[in-house]
Formats: structure tokens, C-alpha cells, sequence
């Protein structure tokens, strides 16, 4: 089993605080999903994780099987099991989609055991038609010129290909259509194993109907706030974050939060 | 025609007088081995020899010439008249003439009309550098109306003498003609080169360079089309690299005469180490040019804090029904994409490869053939290698 455990951290970007002491610990073979109103510090959490250089952790600690992930490179993360697929992935042209996941995969692998092209396009292949991704997707430049869902596809191809044993999953489903969030939840429950964790962020309930999480987290204010089992994104969507809040006793100041009043007027 | 009493071709911010470029001495040598064809459709010429030759039979058929310059000097006068000179005038600076007078090697293709060649056309020429003299090339291509092909040029130098170059490529797209013209670039650290390309096209004729420019030595280019037609186009792709102590220079040029005629130059550079890249961008409209359009973009990546970069458009109009525009930019590696790409493990070192490979897609992407493309994704991880 592996454990990415996370510990009152602090995380601030260009000097602004903005995770301000989250706790969470996810095993592999466990499902959590991370719900939150915009702008509250999902995306950051996700990149402080992954380690990107412009988030500073400044007090706490994320460790993976009690190794301190501050001492490692974003690539030396990648390679010890953690994954993260992106609100908004880079495009990249001049390198093919094929090119880049077996890159990928061989880093992973000692030089003497590199997967071998014909071993990779028959893997690659495979998973590609079960996320039923045209062949061309392939041989394309990354991300270049992908729609928003064909990005988000293109994220969850990349994990089944690597297998990763913690995949963070930053909005996989904005932007897909109904049949494409079928077809993205259907490669993630395929990787749902006891060596495989997950930690999803959303903003719908709707995609937790399909990849049901054994955890949700509620995020307000650069902190988990609460959390519970899948009832509890049934029960924000009816109430939203304020309802949360006020019975929480919090004192968060929400941007939206006359959104039901003006919907009701619209509806007037 | 007293050649030393021209001036010096302009390559703005290249400090290059000192690479005496004007004094060459042409080289006999000569050699019947090719390095580069095997079974395609071209030419090798390795110093002043054909050293592989092959054009199909049905090409032969409709009149398509493919010679040692040489050959045609002696063999088809008629053809050669109409290139030589034609495009860039003798007495242009005192480079060309210099390249006019000297030259003793290159090569000539002559398309007629009508004629579409599918398959990608190899010119290749090998400098031989042994002896100390130098190589002074021609190149001539004419592509005839309504005709359409694709020419994959190459350069390489062969052996390891001090010596320079000059190569002078005259080409003209006759009414209605496609021309892609790709040349790859790649003389050794050796070699001090003059390198310029000159194209006229005419009516409704399209030119588009795919410029790579991988030397390893000192390197002046011109780049120039005369969008002569009305709706000629013509794109100037170009990539560069540089390392270690080398300069490349380049003046890219298009000049819009011809109503509706569009010419747009796009620029890509990395510089590594001690070295040092100059692009300079020049659309030219000239009065009467209505309707023309005229655009460039310029970006150079530094990778090293020794390297020097220059990214200089200008435009110069001379008409107002026309539209244009320019963009340039010197700048580091795109972080994001490194993180992008390093998140999926790969090492820093490789994501860094493949970013500046990234960087310079467009031109690659259009390079001919997937075997040029191989050789220039190579090179640049060969010149990465040396990278401190
Ligand atoms: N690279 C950055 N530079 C500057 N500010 C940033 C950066 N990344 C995040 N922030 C700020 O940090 C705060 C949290 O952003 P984050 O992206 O983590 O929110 P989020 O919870 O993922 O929101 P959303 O639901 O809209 O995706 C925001 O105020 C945002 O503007
Ligand atoms: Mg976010």
C-alpha cells in the first residue's frame, strides 16, 4: 500500500498565503473527491503536490510512504507514483502524443529494459479504444489543437499508460460533453485497484454519480472544512457552499453567494 | 565589373568583415562517393562531381532537367541563360559577383510547364574540405507555370580543413507555379559561410522556404523573395541554432511589388552556450502593392546567460491599401511546458529537449520528408549534448 499524506500544510504563491494548513491522507485502493467554490485553493493543492515551481510550501509537510516529496524534483515525484492530470495541460508541438507517453513510460524503466515500440503501440492502442480516441490522436502533437475534451481524454490516456499509484484529478470533467464524462469515468474506474489511489477535484456532483468516492472533502477558505462520504456532495449541491459555511460556523466570505437569489429572480 | 569596389551585403548587428568572406579561392577537389542518396529522386554533387544521380524515366520524358551545373554550362546553354543571374543581379554586392565569378560547382533544375512532381526533389551538395580552398556553389531552379514541386536542398561539408563557403541559389516560380523549397543547412564548425537564397515569383505562383538553418561555423544568410506576381505568396520559415562560440546571422526579405501578393516571414531560434543569433526581418511593400499583405514573427529562445540574441523586424511601406504586422520576442524556455512534461517523469534534461523542439514545431513540421525531420530532431539533441 501506498500513502500520500499531507500535513497542515501552508502553501503561498508569489507571497500570497493560499493553502493555509490542509490535512488529508489518501491510501492507494481509496477514492476522494475535493469539492470547493472557485478560487479557494483546489488547483494549488494539486500543483503543490506535483511540485510546481511556483508554489511555495511554506510550513507542513506532504510526504509519499514517509518520504518528504520538498526533497524531490517534479520529475523524481512523477516517477515515485504520483500523478497529476491538469486543469489546463500544456500543447506542445513538434513532439506526437505517441512520442511523449512512451518517453514517459521508459523514463520509468531502467535504460537495459526500455519498452520496446511494438509493446508500446499495442498497450497504447488498447487503452486508446477503450477511451475511444481515433488512432490519429496519437500520432498528433500534444495537446496541440485539442479540444477541451479531448485534452481532458488525452489526461486520462497518459495515466492508464504510465499507472501511476496516485492520480490527482484536477476538473477531469469540465468541459465533456455527457458521453465523453461516460467514456473519461469509465478509464478511471478501470484503474480503480488496491494499488491505485485517487484524489478527484470537481465542481459536480454529477461526475461522483459515475466514479463513486469513498471520501469527500469540502474545501473554503484554503481548507478542508469537512468531510464525508458521497452523500455529502448530494447534500452541498442541494445547499451550496454557504449553507456549509454558516452551519459550520466559518467565517468565509464567498463570491457567489447570492447566486440562488439571483437565479430566483431571473426565474421571477 | 570591378568586384572590390562593391560593398559588403547588409546583415545588420553581424560583425562579419573579419571573416574575409570576400577572398575565396574556389576548391577542384572532388569526389564520386555520395554520403546522404541512396534510392531517391535527386542529386548528389560532392565538390564538383555527381557522386548519385537519379530522375525516373517518365520525368526525363515530360523535360525535366536535374544536372551538375557544370554539365549544363556545357549541354543546355538555353536554360542556364534564363536563370543565371536573372534573379540576383551579378553586381548586387561584392559577395554575388564574387559567387558569379568563382563559381565551379552546383546545380541545375529546370521544370517545364504543366509538370507536377509529386516526389520530394534531393539536391544535395558536398562541400570537400581538404586542401584549404574553398567551396563556391550555384544553385538554379526554375519551376515552369502552372508546375508544382517540393526541393529537400542539403548542405553538408565533408572533412575537417578551415575553409569557407559560398553558396548562391537562384530560383524562380514561374505564373502559377508551387514551389516549397526546403534546404537543410548544415556546414561544420569549420566552415565560414555566405549562404543566399533568392527567389522571383511571379503571377498567382506560391513559394514557401522551410529555412534550417543547423551550421556549426560563423554563417551569414539572405533570404530573399520577390513577390513579383499579382498573388504571389511566399512564407519564409525559418529555424536556427547556435552553439559554442559560432554566430549565424540572417536577413530574411520579402519584397511585395505585385497587387494582392502576400509575404510573411516566421522566425525561430535557440541559442545555446557562447554563442550568437541575429534575425533580422525586412517586408518590404512597395507603391502600388494594393491589397498586399505583409507579416512577420521572430521568436528567439536563450539558453544560456553567456548567449546573445536579436530579433529585429522592420517594415518599410510604401503603398496604404495594404495590411501588415510584426511581432518579436527573445526568451527563455516556457516553464510551464517543462512542468507539463517533467510531471509525467520525464528527466529535466529530456523535457528540455523536447520543449525547444516544441518551440521550433512549425518549421519542422513542414520539413519534406520524415528522414529530414529525423536528422534535424537529432541535431538539435546533438547540440544539446554540448550544452553547459
Ligand atoms: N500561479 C498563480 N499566480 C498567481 N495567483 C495564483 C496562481 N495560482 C493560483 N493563484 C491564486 O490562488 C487562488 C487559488 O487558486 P486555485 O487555482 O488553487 O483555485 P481553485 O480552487 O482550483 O479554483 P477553481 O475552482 O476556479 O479551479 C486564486 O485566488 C488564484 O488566483
Ligand atoms: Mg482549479
Amino acid at each position: 500500500m501506498t500513502t500520500l499524506q499531507i500535513k497542515n500544510l501552508h502553501v503561498a504563491v508569489s507571497g500570497k498565503e493560499i493553502l493555509k494548513g490542509v490535512n488529508l491522507t489518501v491510501h492507494t485502493g481509496e477514492m476522494h473527491a475535493i469539492m470547493g467554490p472557485n478560487g479557494t485553493g483546489k488547483s494549488t493543492l494539486s500543483q503543490a503536490i506535483m511540485g510546481h515551481p511556483a508554489y511555495q510550501v511554506t510550513s507542513g509537510s506532504i510526504t509519499l510512504d514517509g518520504q518528504d516529496l520538498s526533497e524531490m524534483a517534479v520529475d523524481e515525484r512523477a516517477r515515485a507514483g504520483l500523478f497529476l492530470a491538469m486543469q489546463y495541460p500544456s500543447e506542445i508541438q513538434g513532439v506526437t502524443n505517441a512520442e511523449f507517453m512512451r518517453a514517459a513510460i521508459n523514463a520509468r524503466r531502467p535504460e537495459s529494459d526500455q519498452m520496446s515500440i511494438m509493446t508500446f503501440l499495442k498497450t497504447l492502442d488498447r487503452q486508446r479504444e477503450f477511451l475511444s480516441m481515433t488512432s490519429e490522436m496519437a500520432e498528433r502533437y500534444l495537446n496541440e489543437g485539442f479540444s477541451g475534451g479531448e485534452k481532458k481524454r488525452n489526461e486520462i490516456l497518459q495515466m492508464m499508460m504510465i499507472q501511476p499509484k496516485i492520480a490527482i484529478l484536477d476538473e477531469i470533467d469540465s468541459g465533456l460533453d455527457i458521453d465523453a464524462l461516460k467514456v473519461v469515468s469509465r478509464g478511471v474506474n478501470h484503474m480503480r485497484s488496491d494499488n491505485f489511489g485517487t484524489l478527484m477535484i470537481t465542481h459536480y456532483q454529477r461526475l461522483l454519480d459515475y466514479i463513486v468516492p469513498d471520501f469527500v472533502h469540502v474545501m473554503m477558505g484554503g481548507k478542508i472544512v469537512k468531510t464525508g462520504t458521497a452523500d455529502l456532495a448530494k447534500k452541498l449541491e442541494l445547499e451550496g457552499y454557504a449553507g456549509l459555511r454558516d452551519e459550520l460556523g466559518l467565517d468565509i466570505v464567498l463570491t457567489d453567494e447570492d447566486a440562488d437569489r439571483l437565479v430566483a429572480v431571473k426565474h421571477e | 565589373m570591378n568586384e572590390e569596389s562593391l560593398p559588403l551585403p547588409e546583415f545588420t548587428k553581424v560583425k562579419y568583415r573579419t571573416w574575409q568572406l570576400d577572398q575565396m579561392n574556389p576548391s577542384q577537389a572532388q569526389s564520386a562517393t555520395s554520403h546522404f542518396l541512396t534510392d531517391e529522386l535527386g542529386i548528389e554533387v560532392s565538390g564538383t562531381a555527381t557522386s548519385y544521380y537519379y530522375l525516373p524515366k517518365y520525368l526525363v520524358a515530360q523535360g525535366v532537367l536535374l544536372t551538375n551545373i557544370n554539365t549544363a554550362q556545357s549541354r543546355y546553354p538555353q536554360q542556364l541563360d534564363k536563370l543565371l543571374g536573372q534573379v540576383i543581379a551579378n553586381n548586387t554586392d561584392r559577395l554575388t559577383a564574387q559567387n558569379a565569378q568563382k563559381f565551379n560547382t552546383g546545380i541545375l533544375l529546370y521544370v517545364p510547364d504543366h509538370t507536377v512532381i509529386k516526389d520530394v526533389i534531393h539536391l544535395n551538395l558536398n562541400q570537400l574540405s581538404v586542401g584549404g580552398n574553398d567551396y563556391i556553389a550555384r544553385v538554379l531552379v526554375y519551376v515552369g507555370r502552372q508546375s508544382s514541386v517540393t526541393i529537400l536542398q542539403s548542405a553538408h561539408t565533408i572533412g575537417s580543413d578551415t575553409t569557407k563557403v559560398s553558396l548562391v541559389v537562384e530560383v524562380i516560380a514561374d505564373v502559377g507555379a508551387s514551389v516549397h523549397y526546403a534546404n537543410l543547412d548544415a556546414f561544420s564548425g569549420k566552415t565560414t559561410a555566405y549562404i543566399h537564397r533568392e527567389a522571383d515569383i511571379r503571377d498567382h505562383a506560391t513559394l514557401d522556404w522551410s529555412n534550417v538553418a543547423f551550421n556549426d561555423g560563423q554563417v551569414v544568410t539572405k533570404l530573399v523573395s520577390h513577390l513579383n506576381g499579382e498573388g504571389a505568396v511566399s512564407h519564409a520559415n525559418i529555424m536556427a541554432m547556435t552553439h559554442h562560440k559560432q554566430t549565424q546571422g540572417f536577413m530574411t526579405n520579402m519584397v511585395n511589388r505585385g497587387r494582392h501578393s502576400l509575404g510573411h516571414i516566421y522566425q525561430r531560434g535557440v541559442i545555446l552556450n557562447h554563442s550568437t543569433l541575429v534575425f533580422n526581418g525586412i517586408g518590404q511593400i512597395i507603391k502600388g502593392a494594393k491589397g498586399s499583405d505583409a507579416q512577420q514573427e521572430s521568436r528567439v529562445l536563450m539558453l544560456s546567460r553567456r548567449a546573445r540574441g536579436d530579433a529585429n523586424p522592420l517594415l518599410l511601406i510604401d503603398e496604404n491599401d495594404v495590411t501588415a504586422g510584426h511581432a518579436a520576442s527573445v526568451g527563455r524556455v516556457d516553464e510551464n511546458q517543462m512542468y507539463y512534461l517533467m510531471s509525467r517523469g520525464l528527466s529535466e534534461k529530456l523535457a528540455r529537449e523536447l520543449v525547444i523542439r516544441g518551440f521550433m514545431g512549425n518549421v519542422l513540421a513542414e520539413i519534406p520528408t520524415n528522414r529530414a525531420q529525423q536528422a534535424v530532431i537529432n541535431a538539435i539533441a546533438e547540440k544539446l549534448k554540448n550544452e553547459n
